[in-house]
This record gives C-alpha cells, structure tokens and sequence, in this order.
C-alpha cells in the first residue's frame, strides 16, 4: 500500500505533477489540501477540499432572485449562479430548489447554467463537496442502493447539495451523513447497503463494484 | 517598572523547563459544526478555538477584491481569559494589530488567486491566555484552514522566542513575557521555510537573533507534526474502526 494522508504543504513527488489538489513549485508538487495521495498512480483524492465548477456538471441551487432577464441561484459556493432567462420556459419562483448544468464559469466568477428542471417538495441536505463522488459511487452504484433501499428520489448536484423526496428520507439521509463520515474507508458499500436491509446477492455485487478501496469512484468526479 | 525576578535558576525557568522547550501542545481539529473548519488547542495554559468560514461573498461589497480572495482574521481575547487588562470584551489596540499581522500570515499561504470576489474568515477566539497567544493562535487556525479545505501553499506554525538575562529562550509564557528583556514571534511556512510573522520587543544582538530563529526552526518540527497529527487522527480512527471489524 503506498497511500497515505497529506495535509497541505507535504511534498507529494520531487516532479512536476499535474494534480487536482495541488500546486507545482520549482520543481516539485505540493499539496494544498487534505488528502490520500496515491504513490503508484499518483492519484490525490481530497477529504477536505471545494467545489470548482466544471461544464457539463449538475448542481442544485435556489433561486435566490427572479430578474427581469435572467434568475440568480445560490449555490451555496465561493461561486453565484446565473440562469439566462431567455433559456427558461416556465418562469420560476423565488426560493424554488431548481437543478441545471453547468455551462462555464465567467470571468467575474459567476458559474452560467443551462438546462434548469424543479423541484418540487422534498428535503435539501448539504454535504462536503468533496465527498460526492464517493456518495455517487462507481458508475452510480453507491447513490442508486440508497434510492433503492430507502425508495426515494435523489438527486445529487456536485456542489455538495443533495435533494431528495419520497419514500424514507431520513433512513437516506443518515447513510449520505455515513458515507460523508466514512468514505475514506473500505467495504463501505456494504455496510451501506446491510444498514438499507438489501438482500445479499446486492451485497457482494455491490462490493465487487467498489473495487480498490473506491478509488476508481473518487476518481470520477475530478 | 519592572521588578527584579529571576526567571532561570540553575538552567531551568519557572515551569521547570530548559531553554529549548517547548510547552505541551494539543490540538484538536473540527470543533464547532458550523463552520467549514475548526480547531481547539491547548499550549501550556494557553487554551484557544479558532474557526474559519468562506471562501464567500465580500461585504461590504466596497471591500472586495476582483482579483483575489480576501482574509478577514477577528483575533480576541475572552473577557475571563487573563487576570490583568484583557478585561474588557471586544476589540482593543492590541487585538486590533494581531488580527491584522495575522491576517497577513495567511494571504501568504492561502491560495488566494482561486476565489476572486470572496472573503475568508478566520476566528480566533482565546478562552485563556497565557503567553504567546498570537503564535499559538496562529498554529490553531492554520489546522483550522486546513479541515475547512481551502487550498494552501503550506501549513504554517507560530512560536515566540525571547531573551531572559543573557540567555535565549523558546516559548515564552506570561510572566517570562512581561519581565523578559526580549520577546519574538515568528510564523514560518515549514516547507519553504518562509518567515510570515516577525515581531519583536526588546533588544537582540545579531548572535541571539540567529539563535532564537534556529530555535524557533528546531522547535517547527515538533508544531508541525502535532499539526498533521490532528488533522490525520479523526481520519485514522474511523479507518481503524472498521479495519478490526
């Protein structure tokens, strides 16, 4: 096992490397967040660390305020969202929970989004950032065991904000708090899914798919 | 006026410490569930939380900077924290300066570039003061910077050196402070070993000012793995848990 816990400012290779995570100086890479670096594939997943937009992204934000020509949407980040009007086809409410897609970040740091859906009802939970892609799993396994244990509708933005509606939120709830606090760790997907009551056969499909300690799923969001 | 004291008898100071030493430090890191990052530390008597909050939206909006990120750092001292004129709550001249060298501490190692328009906050509250309290102040909110997520440069420490006779001396607390003839907090950035803070008080010769930053280095290592132990250890218990199950 070469990996291990850096915290900000550990040398992480005497090369220049290109990381999430982590800057270049002289001639060696540094990190600057908390992470588990990975030696042999040179992999830095954070456990502490923001959320920076990327195109082609889902988020869920709130309408902060409805303009004359486009929408402002908090997304609770360093960044504010906007929604071009004209691109919408229903007006909607302030303090509506919409999800859209990132188009890009602006200049002035201001994160366009597209392609914007509500939500109606349901409960809004915030988790780091940094833990979504392992709340999502590797090819959706992780977020889509819960759904189906708890028997919700989840929908999760990669800003750190997850909605949810239906069926047993609280149950789902407490297992996205779980895997937020555990997800460094692994054979998580099957303490998730015996804390949902799934069957066994879920069990061992579930944990061959999280293969390498869930570094694959980390991996996919970054 | 100060009154005739000896603080070193027989090579050992008040609290039966040598010149080298540092007073016990423990730190623990997300303390207070609001915050994006937090930590508590205890350094001697010192006992300090501090807590960070941002990157988010400079207000007053006349504040911001367009370019880069900007630190906002609230240093104070608990009404009940010490026995003399820290009494009264609330900003005073000092808590003023010390917010303010703090903060620049950190625009130094902060990654400020990546959120322009934004604020971070830094809190540091001291619940009791003994000595040294901006230096330890400043090594508990660099843990708290880092369990908040905001990338830094570096992971910076903070200790104070001084003079007592003709000797020099690391950690000074209070007493050895208010009749010292010397007293200097210096912050480093250990891994490029950049000097962020550097305050004095009194007279040094060049001789004992080079001997007090070797101490104060020496001395880093020790803070700086204190630091990263605090930071590691919540993650490594709940990865313990699980591995002997």
């Amino acid at each position: 096992m070469t990996r291990k816990i850096v915290v900000p400012g550990e040398v992480l290779a005497e090369r220049p490397l290109r990381l999430n995570g982590a800057i270049v100086e002289g001639s060696k890479t540094c990190a600057t967040v908390m992470g588990i670096f990975d030696d042999e594939k040179t992999l830095l997943i954070p456990l502490e660390g923001l959320w920076y937009p990327k195109s082609e992204e889902k988020v869920i934000g709130i309408v902060e305020e409805a303009k004359l020509n486009s929408y402002t949407i908090n997304l609770n980040a360093p960044y504010k969202g906007i929604l071009i009007a004209k691109f919408v086809r229903d007006p909607i409410d302030n303090n509506a929970i919409i999800e859209a897609t990132v188009r890009e970040l602006d200049k002035t740091g201001t994160v366009v989004l597209v392609r914007p859906r509500v939500l109606t009802g349901g409960k809004l939970i915030y988790v780091k950032p940094s833990k979504i892609p392992r709340i999502i799993g590797r090819g959706d396994t992780m977020i889509g065991q819960i759904s189906h244990g708890t028997n919700t509708t989840i929908e999760v933005g990669m800003n750190g904000l997850i909605w949810m509606s239906g069926g047993n939120t609280d149950l789902a709830t407490e297992a996205i708090m779980k895997i937020q606090e555990e997800g460094h760790t692994s054979g998580l997907t099957n303490r998730i899914s015996s804390m949902l009551n799934l069957p066994a056969s879920q069990h061992t499909e579930a944990h061959g798919a999280e293969g390498g300690n869930g570094a694959r799923s980390e991996e996919k969001g970054y | 006026m100060k009154a005739k004291m000896d603080l070193i008898v027989n090579g050992k100071r008040l609290d039966g410490r040598g010149p080298e030493d540092l007073r016990e430090i423990k730190i623990t890191s997300n303390v207070i569930r609001n915050a994006a990052g937090s930590a508590y530390i205890e350094w001697g008597a010192n006992k300090i939380i501090s807590a960070v909050y941002g990157p988010r939206e400079a207000l007053p909006k006349h504040i911001s900077d367009p370019d880069k990120a900007i630190i906002k750092c609230r240093y104070t001292m608990a009404p009940f924290s010490s026995l003399e004129e820290h009494g009264k709550p609330g900003m005073n001249r000092r808590a003023v300066e010390i917010s303010k060298v703090t903060a620049e501490v950190f625009e130094d190692v902060i990654l400020v570039d990546s959120f322009p328009g934004n604020e971070i906050s830094i809190f540091i509250e001291v619940l009791q003061g003994d000595g040294g309290t901006r230096a330890a102040g400043i090594t508990c909110a660099a843990v708290a910077l880092a369990t908040s997520g905001i990338p830094m440069r570096d992971m910076p420490y903070a200790v104070s050196a001084g003079r007592i006779g003709e000797s020099v001396v690391l950690d000074l607390n209070k007493i050895e402070d208010n009749y010292s003839e010397a007293d200097m907090p210096v912050a480093i950035s250990p891994r490029t070993g950049n000097i962020n803070l550097l305050q004095m008080d009194g007279i040094l010769t060049r001789e004992q000012f080079r001997q007090a930053i070797g101490m104060v280095k020496k001395a880093g290592e020790t803070i700086t793995r204190i630091q990263k132990e605090a930071l590691i250890k919540p993650y490594q218990e709940i990865a313990e848990k699980y591995m002997e199950g």
